[in-house]
């Protein structure tokens, strides 16, 4: 790892670039190394993403179907599908998702690339940690996935896993694989941890000269805040998943009861961090659709700082709302009424944000590239989120549609309505500044109509069949007789899940096209304000050629009696065109 | 609304070609989009509140999305047409936290407020107690005899011999009887459930009486009490990942009228000679 010895006094993020194929290797790079993120992570995506169309195939055709006339089977069923098998899908399929897909795209892939390019900064704070999170992410997959290879098979006692399920190895007949589960977690945990004070750290010290915090970009803004959810929740999960370990491989029992421990320590500790971890899972989302409604708006963000403190609101009430979670589990009454009131009360940023957004496009010169219309569906698919979320924070409510197809197409509102979109949004507008070259526009749109067509038609009637009663995590849902009227719906979720899963061929397609024949690129091709687009496409090793100064707040869209409907950061004021934005509060660089 | 919501995506499916099966409909006798029939006294103020909750979100998701489209092409770029340059308004930012913070308060106490006297309410002291103890993947139920009465039951006494953890030195449970998978509760009288696990945690759930309830083990909960106030058949469902087999942990839940009832409890009755706490025997459970 030569490069990492190196000290170059030229280079004032402290290494050299590295050449060839081992620039993908050993990269310091915080640009190589988000996009090794993103590789990385889209991968895992369509392999979580496979999972869910097994998942949804066993469930309109059981292969573990037992019908009153005794016909066991179906001509459709896939009989490799045994019940086991289907609990450790599912829970490997979430397992992917949160801890491989969509916190390292969100964070890993698009918190590297963008943060040091959007406030001024030749690199990360400490770039060998960054790579060592990459590496030990990438390890913390291998690792989980690896449990659908040892006896037993992979972990199958959800993505939650519930203890003394998870704990007990009698209980669960995964041993080796749960624990690989658990050790997954722990070490994803470091590869998070490593990222976050990474990411604070360079935020805080190496913001470009005029950079000050009322002028990041709320892309940065959120991610800056997810770092220090990160930083206080996963530990958390990481312990836990150190417990587990000690309770299945070395006799202690921390979550067993019959020989003296806790299940709900469990729990506390799992949502402790699980539901910051939500949370996690949106802010970054939140903050890229916002840039990407400003930049396609022509338009400042409406009300930047509303945004800004409804992110802090959020990032604080996420840590006491965990025991919503648990209402379920026969919570004392006074604890329920504090964490009903408080998840009634995290509804309310979240509503700002989306009152700002339409802000945003109010009064806009709105352009439909396939980025903004991404970042809309996002906008729409959010709010539908949001609203079931509210049946969920009653507490009445929650005992009834809890751990039902409710709650499944709550978050996967929230998870792909929200989250993905929004990383579509991310991809179709910084592509051109990863890769130098556009993605074809046309094909963006033809995968942005059927991604979201197909994700309504697979999605929505979820929350009719968790209404009608449906549980989630069952096998097979034709052993229930008064499930089986739902069947119909069930196997139209399913086609609808095979059309949203192959549309995305079309966007793999564009994406591995365009890296050779899409167009040119150019600095600038989106006309937005903000630093990254002030440099290369994609920008030298070291960022900017000369450190830039900023003059403005991240959103001069459309000022009046300005030539062009943009100005960017550090374009200096000139008599007519002084716009802040915010105040002019200086920060001391040192980067 | 509720025709709403229950016919017309029914016809839209029906019309896609998936008519729903004669044979499989007869089972449930309301619509496959929409909740089932509540049978219980606490289920009417469950879906209350649920339909206050569906009109509120409803109509905040109609105005909200109204007004997205009417921006998304009305502020369509036009050639000539530059933006409106706004960095906000803080009017506007204090009317939509204000109203908000107002709705989703009042929410969250109303909805407080329901859950605390839905548990507060002590059960009548008529109540019929039936324990029901989950195991990986069946369940354990225990019926009072002519005293109305349970044994006393510990957590800490539940083994696999003992799976409701009673005190085998309580006269009280002497008549108790037991059945595996199989509930009968009588029509319009109160019922107190005395829910545990054996191993892992198991949930008692049946969507017909809006309940659910974890059931972890190490702890006999005794707070849950429900008055069905509908005949009929019902299945209870585990809904909390168990295992295995956990989907296929159901249970057969009736409701029938008193005298039924005590016909019913009447032939379950223990002989005198096996009046001692028997372990019940796991019966496979597989189809009906």
């Amino acid at each position: 790892m030569s490069t990492a010895t190196l000290h170059s006094e030229t280079h004032a993020h402290g290494h050299e670039e590295a050449t060839g194929w081992k620039k993908y290797i050993w990269s310091l790079d915080h640009k190589i190394i988000g996009l090794q993120y993103l590789f990385t992570s889209l991968a895992f995506l369509f392999i979580g993403g496979g999972m869910a169309l097994l998942l949804r195939w066993q469930l309109a055709y059981p292969s573990t179907q037992v019908m009153p006339s005794g016909d066991v089977g179906n001509p459709l069923s896939l009989s490799f599908i045994n019940p086991q098998f289907y609990n450790a899908l599912f829970t490997m399929h979430a397992t992917v998702m949160v801890f491989l897909v969509v916190m390292p795209l969100l964070i890993g892939a698009f918190g590297n690339y963008l943060i040091p390019l959007k406030i001024g900064a030749g690199d990360m704070a400490f770039p060998l940690i960054n790579e060592l999170s990459y590496w030990v992410y990438l390890l913390s997959g291998v690792i989980m996935l690896a449990g659908f290879f040892v006896a037993g098979g992979a972990a199958a006692g959800g993505w939650t896993s519930y203890a003394p399920l998870s704990s007990v190895a009698a209980y669960n007949g995964t041993k080796m694989g749960q624990t690989l589960w658990a050790a997954g977690i722990f070490i994803n945990g470091l590869a998070s941890i490593m990222g976050a004070f990474n990411y604070i750290t360079t935020v805080v010290n190496m913001r470009a000269p005029g950079m000050g915090f009322f002028r990041i970009p709320l892309t940065v803004w959120a991610l800056f805040i997810t770092a220090f959810l990160l930083l206080l929740a996963v530990p958390v999960l990481s312990a836990a998943g150190a417990m587990l370990i000690l309770d299945l491989n070395f006799g202690t029992s921390f979550f067993n009861p019959a020989k003296g421990g806790q299940p709900l320590l469990w729990q506390h500790l799992f949502w402790f961090f699980g539901h910051p971890e939500v949370y996690i899972l949106i802010l970054p989302a939140m903050g890229m659709a916002s840039d990407v409604l400003s930049i396609f708006s022509r338009k400042p963000i409406f009300g930047y700082k509303a945004m800004v403190f409804a992110m802090f609101a959020i990032g604080f009430l996420g840590f006491i709302v965990w025991g919503h979670h648990m209402f379920v589990s026969g919570m004392n009454l006074v604890l329920s009424a504090a964490f009903g009131v408080s998840t009634m009360v995290i509804a309310v940023p979240s509503a700002i944000k989306t009152f700002n957004w339409l802000g945003t496009i109010w009064g806009g010169s709105i352009r439909f590239t396939t980025a903004m219309l991404n970042a809309l569906a996002f906008v729409a698919m959010f709010v539908i989120g949001g609203f079931s979320g509210i049946f969920m924070a009653s507490t009445p409510v929650n005992i009834f549609v809890h751990h039902t197809y409710f709650i499944v197409a709550h978050f996967h509102y929230v998870l792909f309505g929200g989250s993905i979109f929004a990383i579509f949004a991310s991809i179709y507008t910084w592509y051109p500044k990863m890769f130098g070259r556009m993605l074809d526009e046309t094909l963006g749109k033809i995968h942005f109509v059927l991604t979201f067509v197909f994700f309504n038609l697979c999605f929505f009637p979820m929350h009719n069949v968790g209404l009608a009663g449906m549980m989630r995590r069952i096998a097979d849902p034709t052993a229930y007789e008064h499930l089986r009227a739902l069947q119909p719906i069930n196997q139209f979720i399913t086609l609808a899940a095979i059309g949203l899963g192959f549309s995305q061929l079309i966007f793999l397609w564009n994406f591995f096209r365009s890296l050779k024949h899409g167009a040119p690129a150019g600095n600038n091709p989106w006309e937005a304000t903000t630093l990254e687009w002030t440099v290369a496409s994609p920008p030298g090793h070291g960022n900017f050629a000369v450190t830039p100064t900023v003059y403005r707040g991240a959103y001069d869209y459309s000022v009046p009696g300005h030539p062009r409907d943009f100005i960017m950061q550090n374009e200096p004021p000139t008599s007519e065109s002084i716009h802040g934005g915010a105040t002019a509060r200086r920060s001391v660089p040192t980067g | 609304m509720r025709f709403l919501f229950s016919r017309v995506p029914l016809l839209a499916l029906t019309l896609l070609g998936l008519a729903i099966s004669g044979a499989q409909a007869e089972i449930r006798q309301t619509s496959v989009w929409w909740l089932p029939r509540n049978v219980t006294m606490f289920g009417h103020e469950i879906d209350f509140i649920f339909y206050v909750i569906l009109v509120l979100t409803g109509v905040t998701a109609v105005a909200v999305f109204s007004v997205m489209i009417y921006f998304i092409v009305k502020y369509r770029a036009k050639p000539g047409v530059s933006a409106v340059h706004s960095h906000g308004n803080n009017t506007l930012e204090v009317i939509w936290t204000g109203i908000p913070v107002f709705i989703f308060l009042a929410l969250a106490i109303y909805g407080n407020e329901q859950w605390t006297q839905m548990r507060l309410k002590t059960p009548p002291a008529d109540a019929l107690p039936v324990a029901v103890i989950g195991e990986q993947f069946g369940w354990n139920v225990r019926y009072p005899g002519a005293d109305g009465k349970l044994a006393k039951m510990s957590a800490a006494s539940v083994t696999k011999e003992n799976p409701f953890g009673v005190d085998s030195a309580d006269p009280a449970g002497l008549d108790d009887f037991t059945t595996y998978g199989e509930l009968v509760f009588p029509v319009d009288r109160p019922v107190r459930l005395y829910l545990g696990s054996k191993d892992v945690i198991h949930a008692f759930y049946v969507p017909e009486f809006r309940l659910y309830q974890d059931m972890v083990p190490g702890r006999i909960y005794d707070f849950v009490w429900l008055k069905a106030e509908q005949t009929g058949q019902f299945q209870l469902a585990c809904n909390q990942l168990c295992g295995q087999g956990h989907y296929k942990m159901f249970g057969k839940l009736s409701v029938v009228p008193q005298s039924e009832y005590e016909a019913w409890a009447k032939g379950k009755a223990p002989q005198p000679t096996a009046a001692k706490e028997t372990s019940t025997v796991p019966v496979v459970m597989a189809g009906r």
